[in-house]
């Protein structure tokens, strides 16, 4: 095989064994990888109705066949398991722990059962060890990193090489918004994949390789990531990523009236000058960091030399200065870098945290909650209390504990789930359909819940015109938006399948993604063959999700944004009108009207 | 004579010039940095990654021991030596424990890290006698 390694690794944590298997080779081509491959795991080797934290849920760690080859964003593996929300949980990261996963000769990790004691997998090429984390149990994320790699390894060469992906305390205390934490600054974030990990008594996996993925053509693989490099390194979307990181987009989105602010009560922030990106590179930042291969190096170190929020963060993504940002109100940098550092070193989703604070928030200033509640007063924009809140999210203290359970189960408690602003229990994140049709469509059908990574449909809607990758459509009309929605769900499935960064899409498309894999697999794809693949793996999820109980009815997005029309900036006075987008989407994706994939469909995919 | 010239303020430690060097190498199994001449020192606590290029080999362990000073901080233990030596996991092939050295590929010379780095950490350059670089 090229591309891919060959070979799955199966641990039981119950047991505290393992086996290494075969990858099937056909079923390998069937997925790409990553996301597809993982979900046809999982939905072929538990029961979708498991309780997220039964010990016979599984985790599948699973990297395409171009993560690690040095094609151009391929830092890329992800993470899918039964999600504590009741849905399909899958989550993707960066950094260089999927890379290194295939060094040491492994495509796919897939964790069963339960340890009885706190535990890390040390594993090296073919050495797997399970080593106690008694001492690691309770520690913070970057603690855990800097303390496995000391017991490790004495030469600093040898930790330099190490690759950790590790849980904080959230994760350990089944925070429902808990992440996997990677390499310290990245995360598998979303959908509660710590709280998994920690229900299984798994600390971390440290991993380090020095085995060779093979390529079917390296000649002609050189010659094309040689271009695309050339072609990717200069483009005014690779500088801005670099100068100012992903989070240079917010003002793009706050003129168009989408900037989601005070928990979606407007879609214009009026402290955005405060909370620029520009702040961070001019005041804050120290360095650039980029993921393994990637040109655009939109992570970074930042620094906040003195005051209350004093101290290092990873330079936050755009969703991250977002919701610490315009959606609680704050208009303190300081406090967004300090909150990012906090959810990458207690192990938790920047996205989830902060809207579910942002709801309590605006429950607080509804009188809904007092202070009795929360403990102090909780008002938007509060730099401090928010700081405070995220913290003790994750230890489950006091009011941290409702928060702890995330946005769904926060708002339900104290009697007001329509200030919830999610989908299938996940939070929002930072785009609001009220002024971009085709991304609520999205959201409310996307997989794992309110997710934009699944299909970014701003690509087309509000920056084709700049982007050029998919024709500028216009973010008012609901025409044309579910075909523009389906092509974009499928077409993110081969980015994840294969391994590849989506913040590439302003750089590259499936065809370029089509152009490494060829001679990296020489397996024969096509566009259209890959076009399918991620209709198969779009499809795959949507039958986890119905095993797992959840039906058409939970197509749908938060009645505030159904109903309630933006009150000001250019999209003012509209509301997002899913039920426009939603029968024609099942259409094209060949469902029935409420939302069941038909069995033509399903056969035509080879999943019947 | 053209050189290798390594800026490591402007490195990203994205790597590319360790897949690019295995890939330029090894004609099969082709992706492995374990494989590359030059390799990506990752310093996390002080937020820096410093590209060291293979140097000769020595079979000897160092009595020598410098530390380098980087930015106020001094890296000792042979962190930023460019020898493959017994001292150190690096530069060696996994395996056959076969040296690795930068050989300055291409002809005429045109390393291919230099040019998968988009960061602008590696440059090859023309370096005359007067643009020696000073040693502290």
């Amino acid at each position: 095989m090229h591309g891919w390694m060959g070979k799955i690794l199966r641990i039981d944590l119950t047991e505290q064994s393992y086996e290494i298997e075969d990858l099937d080779e056909d079923l390998a081509k069937e997925y790409i990888g990553g996301r597809g491959l993982a979900i046809k795991i999982l939905y072929d080797e538990i029961d979708p109705e498991i309780d997220a934290f039964d010990p016979d849920n599984k985790m599948i760690f699973g990297t395409g066949p171009l993560t690690g080859t040095g094609a151009v964003g391929s830092s890329r593996f992800v993470v899918v398991t039964k999600s504590p929300l009741g849905n399909i949980g899958n989550g993707n990261a960066g950094g260089a722990f999927g890379p290194e996963m295939k060094y040491a000769g492994y495509d796919m990790i897939i964790l069963e059962g339960k340890s009885p004691d706190p535990v890390y997998l040390w594993i090296e090429d073919d050495k797997i060890e399970f080593k106690s984390a008694e001492n690691l149990w309770g520690k913070t994320a970057h603690e855990t990193e800097d303390q496995i790699k000391s017991e490790l390894a004495e030469e600093s060469w040898k930790k330099s090489g190490i690759h950790v992906a590790c849980i904080g305390p959230a994760g350990e205390n089944l925070v429902k918004v808990a992440a996997i934490i990677i390499d310290k600054h990245n995360a598998a974030a979303r959908g509660g994949l710590g709280a998994v990990m920690g229900s299984k008594n798994l600390k971390a996996i440290a991993v380090r390789g020095h085995q060779s993925i093979p390529l079917a053509d390296p000649k002609a693989f050189k010659e094309v990531v040689t271009s695309l490099l050339d072609k990717v390194k200069d483009t005014p979307f690779t500088k801005n990523f670099f100068a100012n990181g992903s989070s240079g987009i917010q003002n793009v989105y706050n003129e168009v009236g989408m900037l989601a602010t005070r928990n979606y009560q407007t879609g214009v922030f009026d402290g955005i000058e405060n909370t620029d990106a520009h702040l961070i590179t001019e005041k804050h930042l120290v360095r650039n960091r980029a993921c393994f291969s990637c040109p655009m190096a939109c992570g970074g170190m930042t620094h906040v030399k003195e005051g209350p929020f004093a101290g290092r963060a990873e330079r936050p993504d755009f969703e991250t200065t977002w919701v610490f940002g315009a959606d609680c109100g704050c208009e303190s940098i300081q406090a967004i870098l300090k909150c990012n550092n906090l959810c990458n070193d207690l192990g938790m989703d920047t996205i989830s945290v902060g809207n579910t604070i942002a709801a309590a928030m605006e429950m607080f200033e509804k009188g809904y909650i007092t202070e009795k509640d929360v403990g102090f007063s909780l008002k938007f924009g509060d730099a401090e209390a928010m700081v405070k809140l995220v913290e003790m999210t994750a230890y489950r203290k006091g009011f941290g504990d409702d928060v702890a359970e995330g946005g769904y189960h926060l708002t339900n408690k104290y009697g007001h789930p329509e200030l919830f602003v999610g989908v299938k229990k996940l939070e929002n994140p930072a785009y609001d359909p009220r002024a971009c049709q085709g991304i609520g469509l999205n959201l409310a059908t996307a997989a794992r819940g309110a997710c934009h990574n699944k299909g970014y449909t701003m690509i087309s809607e509000i920056l084709g015109d700049a982007v050029k990758i998919i024709p500028k459509t216009d973010p008012f009309a609901t025409e044309g938006k579910a075909q523009l929605t389906k092509d974009l769900q499928d077409d993110t499935c081969i980015f994840d399948n294969a391994g590849i960064c989506l913040f590439l899409l302003v750089n590259l498309w499936t065809k370029e993604i089509l152009q490494q894999l060829e001679p990296a697999t020489g397996a024969g794809y096509t566009m259209e063959s890959m076009k399918l693949i991620g209709e198969r793996t779009w499809n795959l999820e949507r039958l986890f999700n119905q095993k797992a109980g959840l039906t058409g009815k939970d197509d749908t997005l938060p009645k505030r944004l159904l109903e309630e029309p933006l009150p000001e900036g250019p999209a003012k006075g509209l509301v997002c009108k899913l039920d426009e987008m939603l029968p024609e989407y099942y259409k094209l994706r060949g469902w029935d009207e409420n939302g069941v994939p038909t069995d033509e469909k399903l056969k035509e995919l080879g999943l019947d | 004579m053209k050189e290798i010239r390594i800026d490591f303020e402007k490195c990203t430690g994205c790597r590319h010039c360790e897949t690019a060097c295995s890939l330029q190498h090894f004609e099969e199994n082709n992706i492995n940095p374990a494989l590359s001449r030059i390799r990506i020192y990752v310093d996390m606590e002080n937020d820096l990654h410093i590209p060291i290029l293979a140097g000769p080999y020595t079979d000897a362990k160092c009595t020598s021991r410098y530390a380098t000073l980087i930015g106020g901080k001094e890296y000792g233990k042979c962190i930023l030596c460019r020898s493959a030596c017994p001292e150190r996991d690096v530069f060696f092939e996994p395996g056959t424990e076969v040296p690795l050295k930068c050989d300055l590929c291409g002809e005429p010379p045109d390393p291919v890290c230099v040019k998968w780095c988009t960061s602008g950490a590696l440059t090859f350059e023309e370096v005359g006698e007067e643009k020696e670089e000073e040693t502290a």
